[in-house]
């Protein structure tokens, strides 16, 4: 339990008022960060998950009308082709209808899709994705199937994980550049509180107190200001997230994935919270340390 | 007590030793020049000298919130003036201040006032309870103890501040004009506050106008003049020189 009692008029100051007003923004904005990242994160490894080890064989249906029969025998030869090779562990030709759920959101109902000529899709599982394997695997796909198209996934979902990092970094940088003012503002803050009382320090001072001892003080007060704010800014910050995850759940299935943060995300935003009092009161403690130097 | 002209006191005794101090500020002219001194334990003086003399540019090089501009002080056998900064507070421990404008903290109580000293000083809070309450009754105040200083007239404000300048039995009680705002009564009982802290041992030096508590309590004086240091014998009841 913080002991509240203190020589210095802390409560009324401006720098009292002033931080749970900051801490409660800069919070807010540190949960949402840290959310972004989670995200990015989660999304990440759920895509890397799903694409890791396989790849998708695409056989483009023949323009012709009536070529089912040629259609099946292209995509038998594909299969064959496939699982000749030591590298490839399963194939799977994908049925119909789970060609058409996967166009729905896009294209409607089943009806109009089957009057298109949609692509048979081969999900291949692989022991081995290295880049000769997928050649390999390109080559005799290609040999029976001369218009078929390999897609490794890789090459896409490269360019995904640049952007996902990209826009981690960016949350990361957010993050930093709310810590870096939260310091900045405390700073100025604790100063403007240190020459409003500039007549108590002293008079403390000249009595034999330690600048510990006037630091300690200003960092409780900061201390106690700040976990007030942090607590609003947490509050607001948990709120929003059910907000948005309300928002996204209406969503289509399909455009968004699935995002399940997990126990350990939410029980971070206290952490969260708690961290930043705790910088605050540290910056606080510093700042008057290092401007009461200057006394004699 | 002695005027010391020596740049180098060997006398462990000394309470207070000034050596060849001088005082400016910003590069001014000097307000205090080539001061000497070495004041034994349990001495009690009062410091006189005219308005602008320097009495309290002394005092602050005392109760160190000043450093000497040349010269050294040395108190209690440290030399404060070459002592690291992290030192002065346990020195500054040893000196009760009274100050002229008293600088009592306008939102702690009579009781929160004095015990300053004993709290900044980690003392446990029944001692400090039983001290601090002992010495408000002494002073006449055990009825203001939760008062605010803003509540409280010149005279017991100037009471608080001497009950917080002695409440930790400094070894050196600094007093400006302590006795500047109360009636004679009170004036008399406050220097017998500061006798009975000079019987115990503390060093007193009171810097005050007033003749007539310099002559009738008949300490040694330390005068100031022309930013320059002498010591005179007490004064006699009639103002002559004893």
């Amino acid at each position: 339990m913080i002991s509240l009692r203190t020589d210095l008029p802390l409560g009324g100051d401006s720098a009292s008022r002033f931080i749970p007003w900051l801490m409660a923004i800069m919070v807010f904005l540190g949960i949402l960060s840290v959310s972004g990242v989670a995200v990015f994160d989660t999304i990440l490894s759920g895509w890397s998950r799903a694409v890791t080890g396989t790849l998708t064989v695409q056989i483009p249906a023949l323009s012709a009308i009536n070529e089912d029969s040629a259609n099946q025998a292209r995509t038998d030869r594909a299969v064959a082709a496939l699982e000749s090779l030591p590298s490839v562990r399963s194939v799977k030709v994908l049925k119909n209808t789970e060609i058409e759920a996967l166009l729905a959101p896009w294209l409607g109902d089943a009806a109009a899709i089957r009057d298109l000529p949609i692509p048979v899709l081969i999900d291949v599982s692989l022991s081995d994705e290295s880049t000769a394997i997928i050649e390999g695997l390109r080559t005799a796909v290609t040999t029976v199937v001369p218009d078929a198209i390999i897609d490794d996934h890789r090459r896409w979902f490269e360019h995904l994980i640049d952007l996902t990092e990209g826009f981690r970094l960016l949350t990361i940088g957010i993050a930093l550049i709310v810590t870096t003012a939260l310091a900045l503002t405390v700073v100025y803050a604790t100063r403007a509180s240190m020459a409003e009382f500039r007549e108590v320090i002293s008079v403390l001072h000249l009595i034999g107190a330690r600048d510990i001892y006037v630091a300690t003080q200003f960092a409780k007060r900061t201390l106690s200001a700040a976990l007030k704010g942090s607590a609003g800014g947490l509050l607001a910050g948990v709120f929003t997230q059910i907000a948005i995850g309300l928002l996204a759940s209406n969503v289509e299935s399909g455009f968004l994935p699935d995002i399940d943060l997990g126990f350990g995300f939410w029980i971070s935003l206290p952490l969260v919270s708690l961290a930043a009092a705790v910088l605050a009161m540290i910056t606080a403690y510093i700042t008057v340390l290092s401007t009461l130097r200057s006394m004699v | 007590m002695q005027i010391s002209k020596s740049s180098e006191s060997t006398d462990q005794t000394s309470a207070l030793e000034l050596d060849n101090v001088s005082l400016s500020y910003d590069g001014g002219p000097n307000v205090l020049t080539n001061l000497n001194l070495s004041l034994p334990s349990g001495s009690f003086h009062f410091l006189t000298g005219a308005s602008g003399a320097g009495k309290t540019s002394l005092l602050k090089l005392l109760y160190l919130a000043q450093r000497p501009t040349q010269g050294s002080v040395r108190l209690f056998g440290t030399n404060v003036t070459a002592a690291a900064r992290s030192a002065l507070p346990a020195i500054r421990r040893k000196v009760g201040v009274v100050f002229q404008d008293f600088r009592l903290l306008d939102h702690l109580s009579a009781f929160d006032n004095v015990a300053l000293p004993l709290r900044v000083a980690n003392a446990p809070e029944p001692e400090i309870k039983s001290n601090v309450s002992e010495l408000l009754s002494w002073v006449g105040l055990d009825e203001y103890m939760d008062a605010k200083p803003e509540t409280l007239s010149g005279g017991q404000k100037q009471r608080v501040a001497i009950a917080r300048a002695v409440v930790n039995r400094p070894r050196l009680i600094l007093a400006d004009e302590p006795t500047g705002n109360v009636d004679d009564t009170i004036a008399m009982r406050l220097m017998q506050l500061f006798m009975e802290m000079n019987k115990l041992g503390s060093n007193v030096i009171i810097a005050t106008h007033n003749e007539h508590l310099v002559a009738k309590f008949g300490f040694n004086r330390l005068a100031l003049e022309n930013h320059r240091l002498s010591e005179l014998p007490p004064l006699a009841a009639n103002g002559a020189q004893a």
